[in-house]
């Protein structure tokens, strides 16, 4: 118990193309999380701290290396069971929520339920209990243009709540926050990591990354200072 | 994802943007709209062509003669206007009008002179004197065609009068023929009823047969019979206008007493409304009489009668018409008859009106086309706006497909949308085109493959900009600004 690897990356490498030369982004990158724990990534601006995520949510490739997810070999998967990877295994939490602004609160939510196939009643049911959790109960016909902040943020941790994965990811969740929504949603992110959620979270701020359980430094695309507060 | 729940998301962004997709739409609107009216004017011409020709039988044969004018032989064969071999198609601009002559409709396309000149031609009218001329005119043909050496030149010199005997003797002699009748028209100046001073219109001389063959029906008393003719009565059945201009109304008229050629004609009956007609007698603006009658009164042997056969088989209409000739020829050596059928000059309005329609078609389908950039258009624009939407959809586990269907289905819908919207509005503008004189048949096909052209261009021109979409890149579309 307890050894179960959710992500377990060796030798990762990623590279852009600036013209004629090749810009290192992440530079053999060994990283594992174990199940339950809630990690943070901590790095300076422009070190490859999203570029990593991108990689860790299925949403990037990798130039080398090897990425199991919950065991699945990421980098040989097809882009087509990707989309469902993203579904089923990681909820996403952005910097600034990315909630689909034409949709209800309820709508965005349920909105990776539906994408498996269920129906709308039961995806709203299934999601009732992390709607009041987050204390959105009263906002779910509203639109996210309607909403503060800090509530916006709970409507992304919500949707990302909502399809229970098996990871959370989140990128900067409290970067467009001010101290005490940033506070709040820190607690919420305590409180999941408490019930049992995997969580893995970047972020610039020495401070943000007290929270985590875990910090793990990245400078200049290298991973190289593991320690656990 | 459920397709119920695409069209919700489709329903949820297109409420969002509901000026938007108006505006998209338009050149959806206006070829839908375009659709719907061409449609109803092909058919509305269609039915035109078909009411115009309602008098006529489909397999009925007008058989007229006409005498040239050219008394000497300066012209050879092939001139205008002896010369009509072969004249079973007969073209569209051949309208008889009834204004000025005074003719039973005749298919040739040549305008014949019978103005005040035949007067002076043989008068006695009846059969004995018809056939003495024609020997005499035979065998001056017969003097024609040594001279000039061509024996098909039929110049139609002679002064031919068709007669009740030619038609028994073509209807005896031609098989596969059900019915025959003959008419000849004539102006006469008519009083009585309302009428203060004598007016000028043309009376017809039929037989019973007639209102059957021309497909008359009546709204007063009965047509005329076999006895009338035969008793030569003053007699007549009034079209409906000329009912109504003579006595003010059909009722009044029925029962009432006209004076043609100041001789007292009582009306037997009066017809109901025909419409206009394109081709035979204009029965609404006529007056009918018993075609004895007339002769013995009105026109003496002065007229130009019109033989009428029907062939029982529509499709036997050549052979038929080489028949008649064959029995007229028999009787008449030099002369060429006007044989005109019925079922060739419908055609022939029937394809000019197929031509029109074709062309509107051909019209409607740019519109479609040029509707259709427009909407490929908008959805290129809303893939680009929409790129970070498409990003975080992709993100939380959108796949090609839902992405691919989303996008095509609002283009569906707008495109549906907009020829909903075209279709009401051509039903609300068809008052006004029929008001301008267009005849349009408004029809629920018409509405239904208006809609499917819309569908089926929402579908063509949504398809590239959605399946540019499902091809977005996640992390690429998510970042996007
Ligand atoms: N699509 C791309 N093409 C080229 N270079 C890229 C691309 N995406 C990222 N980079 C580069 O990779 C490096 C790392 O970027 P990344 O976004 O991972 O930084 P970060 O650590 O998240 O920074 P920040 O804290 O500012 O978000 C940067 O130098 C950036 O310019
Ligand atoms: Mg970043």
């Amino acid at each position: 118990m307890g050894t179960e690897q959710i992500i377990s990356m060796k030798n990762v490498c990623k590279s852009y193309k600036m013209g004629t030369e090749r810009l290192s982004v992440l530079k053999n990158i060994d990283f594992s999380v174990d199940k339950g724990e809630f990690t943070a990534i901590l790095g300076p601006s422009g070190s490859g701290k999203s570029t990593l995520m991108n990689i860790i949510g299925c949403m990037d490739t990798l130039d080398n290396g090897t990425y199991a997810l919950n065991g699945i070999p990421i980098h040989q998967t097809k882009e087509k069971e990707l989309t469902s990877i993203r579904n089923h295994e990681i909820g996403f939490i952005f910097q600034n929520y990315h909630l689909i602004p034409t949709y209800t609160v309820m709508q965005n939510i349920i909105m990776p339920l539906l994408m498996r196939g269920h129906d709308r009643k039961s995806a709203e049911t299934d999601c009732r209990e992390i709607i009041d959790m987050l204390g959105l109960s009263e906002r779910i016909q509203h639109k996210p243009s309607e909403l503060s902040g800090g509530q916006r943020q709970r409507v992304a941790i919500a949707r990302a709540l909502c399809s229970k994965p098996s990871l959370l990811l989140a990128d900067e969740p409290t970067g467009a926050l001010d101290q005490s929504s940033g506070t709040e949603v820190l607690r919420l992110f305590t409180k999941l990591h408490e019930m049992g959620n995997t969580i893995v979270m970047i972020t610039h701020d020495m401070n943000v990354a007290k929270w985590a359980q875990r910090t793990v430094r990245i400078v200049d695309g290298e991973m190289f200072e593991d320690k656990t507060n | 994802m459920r397709f119920s729940e695409i069209l919700n998301l489709v329903r949820l962004n297109l409420i969002q943007n509901k000026f938007k997709v108006l505006l998209t739409s338009i050149g959806v609107i206006v070829g839908a709209a375009t659709i719907v009216c061409v449609i109803a004017i092909g058919r509305g011409g269609k039915a035109d062509v078909a009411e115009q020709f309602r008098n006529l039988n489909a397999g009925a044969l007008d058989i007229s003669y006409e005498q040239s004018k050219e008394k000497s032989g300066f012209s050879f064969g092939g001139s205008v206007p002896s010369s009509k071999s072969g004249d079973t198609a007969m073209p569209m601009s051949d309208r008889p009008d009834f204004s000025g002559g005074d003719f039973p409709s005749i298919g040739g396309g040549s305008i014949p002179d019978f103005s005040s000149s035949r007067s002076s031609n043989s008068s006695s009218g009846d059969r004995s004197s018809r056939s003495g001329g024609s020997g005499f005119f035979s065998e001056f043909g017969g003097g024609f065609s040594g001279l000039f050496g061509g024996s098909s030149d039929k110049k139609n010199t002679e002064n031919i009068t068709l007669s009740t005997d030619d038609m028994d003797d073509i209807y005896s002699s031609v098989p596969g023929l059900s019915e025959s009748t003959i008419t000849y028209t004539t102006k006469q100046d008519i009083y009585g009823g309302n009428i203060e001073e004598t007016e000028s219109y043309t009376v017809a001389g039929t037989l019973s047969d007639y209102a059957d063959l021309s497909n008359l029906s009546m709204m007063f008393g009965d047509y005329l019979s076999d006895a009338d003719n035969e008793n030569k009565s003053k007699v007549c059945v009034l079209g409906y206008n000329a009912s109504k201009n003579i006595f003010g109304s059909a009722e009044e008229a029925y029962d009432n007493i006209v004076y043609i050629d100041d001789r007292p004609y009582s009306v037997t009956g009066v017809l109901a409304e025909q419409g206009t007609v394109e081709s035979g007698i204009s029965a609404d603006e006529a007056i009918f009489i018993p075609y004895a009658t007339g002769i013995k009164y009105l026109t003496g042997s002065d007229i130009s009668p019109t033989i009428t056969v029907i062939a029982e088989d529509v499709n036997n209409i050549e052979t038929v018409t080489e028949n008649v000739k064959t029995v007229l020829a028999a009787s008449y050596p030099n002369a060429e008859f006007t044989i005109s059928d019925a079922g060739s000059k419908m055609e022939a309005a029937n394809k000019s009106n197929k031509t029109l329609t074709l062309m509107l078609i051909a019209m409607a389908s740019i519109v479609f086309i040029i509707g259709g950039i427009g909407i490929m258009n908008v959805l290129f624009v809303s893939v680009k706006e929409r790129t970070q939407e498409i990003g975080i959809l992709k993100a939380i586990g959108g796949s090609r497909k839902d992405i691919l269907l989303e996008f095509m289905m609002e283009a569906c819908c707008i495109s549906l949308i907009g020829g909903i919207i075209g279709v009401l509005i051509s039903f609300m503008i068809s008052p006004v085109l029929s008001g301008l004189n267009i005849r349009m048949e408004m029809s629920a096909t018409g509405a239904l493959i208006a809609l499917c052209f819309s569908l089926v261009t929402g579908t063509v021109f949504g398809f590239y900009p959605a399946w540019k979409a499902s091809k977005l890149v996640p992390v690429e579309a998510l970042s996007s600004e």
